[in-house]
């Protein structure tokens, strides 16, 4: 092998073009991929299919790779996908300096073929914008529960939207976007679940009420919001003296820590519900585990007895009032890669 | 009815092997810790031959060739996109050497059954082939990537398959992926220092220009993951070519360039034997008249009588003299890697020495406080912790005969590490702090027990403090 390539460094590389090339096919190689995202052999080729020319490979490749992300999409389509990653986006959480707003938050599982592609940069990012787009896109649902598994068709069918490159939006669709990265990466991208919780922000008339969202991801690669195993929980605060709590920093503080612990909490334990059907315990309820993913004392409580004592410490329940006052778990969802659906 | 029947015999069964897996990783582990190299040779029952399930756990069946010990051994595997051709050319591999009496030809379909093992639930799911070249002997990994990568990972944390070399496939059709960082840094972060690329279906490329391209290209990437670029053997040929026997100047001559190229450029692992010295202390007695006598497993190297030997660890660092070898109730004059013995040390009090430290070669090895590892925390299943921890777990780490108390946090820099937590099934990379210092260095594995269970095991990856 090493002979093979002495041996063609000892020819002369100028060979007989119909317009001689000024510059070598390595230095074209270069100039090229410094202004197209491409493999050298694919530069390469641009270059050899176009004169040689640098603008003219540019269009090349950009009609090329669609042509050639639809071959490789064929050809992949009947694999399985079982690795991949969970994204989340939190737009709005519903409690945020210090005022409470909407709801507007989404999960989705996008998969591919091997844990390599996972891991990949172009991977992440993809992920990251269609999980904005479907957060995004999302109506409120009137239904009995707020989180709401969001149509597969309808979100691939969207127009890819990007939180961090909006110059890019609207240029492809979720689905053609897919179909891209599996022509570079050569592995069958394919979505496998996507939920939203979407609630218009409460009226003046309920002040006491107010939702927060909690997102949590764990084994993250370099993305903080995409990991292997992912949850979203929605908690519902209720006291007379709301405003005035949320208001104040320390209290939001306290609020986004207890998120995070109750995020932990449904990834680190065995948890399928939020609590025990009255009369039994079920070690996957969720209210009655130990709290031990929250730093701090008060830990060795229940979930239930824990969030009980929380809203009672921040005078959100007041002895008069009612019961349902304080704060409360009213729903979660929590997906691991490769679930079957 | 059936069907549940069904269902539950098999998680029965998936039990069942799961607790054995656990006791092989164990085992696995406790080797690593007793003798810290578990590369030399590996033990049949480690080393999933076929594919039936039975043959992967049971021994070795007694008409089945013997191990011959006499060719040096390496273990390689292969990795690259799943559309590349990896199991082609594992396949092309076997074919070639075979025909030269090197290995068992294993078709394609053969290697390929390893992902519906995985599918069962079996640990070490990379398929192995072995096969011989004219100097050595290769156990040969397929690493499939359709498993987290993690599981490679966790057999080089465990020491169940160590990875000394890989052969990194990229067709030249599409040249290197975006994923094909990943690979390198998967070999990187199994500890891998060397690579061998080979550049498959070159065939299907008539412009000799645009291999040169992809041979370049193949030698940035490497040099920018801290791989030799320059120096790196880059073989180009065809897999499908040499298994269906066609073109042998891009088929079958080719393999035999690539064997060659493994030959000569991954290197062996060092033996045992031919590491400095180092035999941990397992016990101390005082014999009257004869004075300190340290026993314990010499873990490599070998010693001499009258050599001078260092104590190191839990807060002991001086210089003595090995006045006397002794094993079996017998004077030695000479002990090595493997050797139960007893050194007797000119000039120790019995309490300057004890269980944990370790008798070295002078400058060999140093105590360590404070150290960062790849750690593999283990799954309930495995005997490991039920529920997640978060920094600052403070588990009992057992390294060789020592036994200290060790803080695990994540390391600096690491954005949201108060509320980042480890799960059991994780691979995490963790600094250690340890209570008081051990002898230690890069590659040191170890085990985290806690309550008598063992949760964790791990390797020594970056010294942070020296004791």
């Amino acid at each position: 092998m090493l002979a093979a390539r002495f041996a063609s460094r000892a020819f002369p590389r100028t060979r007989l073009y119909s317009t001689a090339p000024k510059r070598s096919l390595k230095e074209l190689v270069t100039e090229l991929r410094s202004q197209a995202d491409v493999s050298p052999i694919q530069a390469g080729q641009a270059l050899k299919a176009s004169d040689m020319d640098v603008s003219k490979a540019l269009l090349w490749l950009e009609k090329q790779r669609t042509q050639s992300a639809v071959k490789k999409a064929a050809k992949v389509a009947d694999r399985t996908a079982n690795e991949g990653l969970i994204g989340t986006t939190v737009l709005s959480s519903g409690v945020a300096n210090g005022r409470r707003v909407g709801v507007r938050a989404a999960m989705v599982e996008l998969n591919c073929e091997t844990d390599f592609v996972a891991r990949n940069e172009l991977f992440a990012n993809l992920l990251e914008d269609i999980t904005h787009t479907a957060a995004f896109i999302s109506e409120p649902a009137n239904a009995e529960t707020f989180m709401q598994p969001f149509s597969m068709e309808t979100l691939q069918n969207a127009p890819l939207l990007s939180q961090t490159k909006p110059s890019q939006n609207g240029k492809a669709t979720v689905s053609e976007a897919m179909r891209d990265l599996t022509g570079r990466v050569g592995e069958k991208i394919s979505l496998r679940r996507a939920l939203t919780v979407v609630r218009d922000p409460f009226t003046s008339s309920q002040p006491d009420l107010a939702l927060r969202v909690a997102a949590r991801v764990h084994q993250s690669v370099f993305n903080p919001t995409q990991g292997r195993i992912g949850s979203l929980a929605l908690l519902a605060l209720k006291s007379k003296r709301l405003s005035e709590a949320i208001a104040s920093q320390t209290f939001q503080d306290d609020l986004d820590k207890l998120c995070q612990a109750l995020g932990r909490q449904v990834i680190g334990f065995p948890t399928t519900c939020i609590r025990s059907p009255p009369g039994t315990t079920d070690e996957g309820a969720l209210y009655d585990q130990p709290f031990s993913m929250f730093i701090g004392p008060g830990n060795d409580q229940s979930v239930g007895a824990f969030l009980q004592s929380w809203a009672q410490e921040r005078s959100l329940v007041n002895k008069d009032e009612e019961q349902s006052a304080g704060v409360e778990v009213l729903e979660f969802a929590k997906w691991t890669v490769g679930d079957v659906v | 009815m059936f069907r549940t029947q069904l269902a539950t015999s098999r998680v029965i069964s998936r039990r069942l092997y799961s607790s054995r897996a656990t006791q092989s990783s164990v085992y696995a582990c406790s080797r690593g810790l007793l003798r810290n190299c578990s590369r030399t040779a590996q033990p049949t029952h480690l080393r999933p031959t076929g594919v039936s399930r039975v043959s992967c756990r049971g021994y070795a069946d007694a008409a089945a060739s013997k191990f011959s010990r006499a060719k040096p051994h390496l273990n390689i595997g292969t990795i690259g996109h799943v559309d590349h051709g990896k199991t082609t050319l594992t396949a092309a591999i076997t074919k070639v050497l075979a025909e030269r009496g090197g290995a068992k030809f294993t078709d394609y379909a053969d290697i390929d059954k390893a992902p519906e093992e995985k599918a069962r639930g079996i640990t070490i799911n990379s398929s192995h082939v072995e096969y011989e070249s004219d100097t050595r002997h290769y156990g040969h990994i397929d690493c499939p990537g359709h498993a987290d990568c993690t599981t490679d990972i966790k057999n080089m944390i465990t020491g169940a398959a160590q990875m000394d070399g890989a052969i990194i496939v990229v067709s030249a059709t599409d040249g290197q992926m975006p994923q094909t960082r990943e690979h390198l840094l998967l070999a990187r972060q199994v500890g891998i220092q060397k690579l061998v690329v080979f550049i498959n279906k070159v065939d299907q490329i008539q412009d000799q220009e645009m291999l040169e391209l992809v041979d370049m290209e193949m030698r940035d990437l490497l040099s920018t993951y801290n791989f030799d670029g320059e120096n790196t053997p880059i073989i180009m040929g065809s897999a499908l070519a040499t298994l269906e026997g066609r073109n042998p100047e891009t088929g079958a001559e080719k393999i035999v360039e690539l064997v060659q190229a493994c030959d000569e450029w991954l290197e062996i692992p060092p033996r045992d034997l031919d590491k400095p010295f180092l035999l941990p202390v397992e016990d101390v007695f005082s014999i009257s008249g004869r004075g300190t006598v340290a026993t314990g497993r010499a873990e490599r190297g070998v010693c001499l009588k009258g050599d001078e030997v260092q104590i190191i660890g839990l807060g002991e660092n001086f210089k003595t003299t090995l006045t006397g070898i002794e094993m079996f109730h017998k004077e030695l004059d000479r002990g090595e890697a493997g050797d139960n013995m007893g050194a007797l040390l000119r000039g120790v009090k019995r309490e300057q020495i004890r269980r944990g430290q370790v008798i070295a070669a002078p400058g060999s090895i140093k105590a360590v406080k404070k150290f960062q590892a790849q750690i593999y925390v283990l799954t309930k299943d495995e005997g490991g912790r039920y529920t997640p921890f978060m920094d600052n777990y403070r588990p009992q780490l057992f390294v060789r005969t020592a036994d200290v108390t060790c803080g695990l946090h994540w390391p600096e820099g690491t954005a949201d590490a108060a509320e980042k937590m480890v799960m059991p099934g994780d691979n995490v990379e963790m600094v250690c702090d340890l209570m008081h210092d051990v002898a230690a260095e890069i590659g040191t594995r170890f085990t985290l027990r806690e309550g008598g269970k063992t949760v964790g095991t791990g390797i020594v990856t970056e010294i942070l403090t020296f004791a």
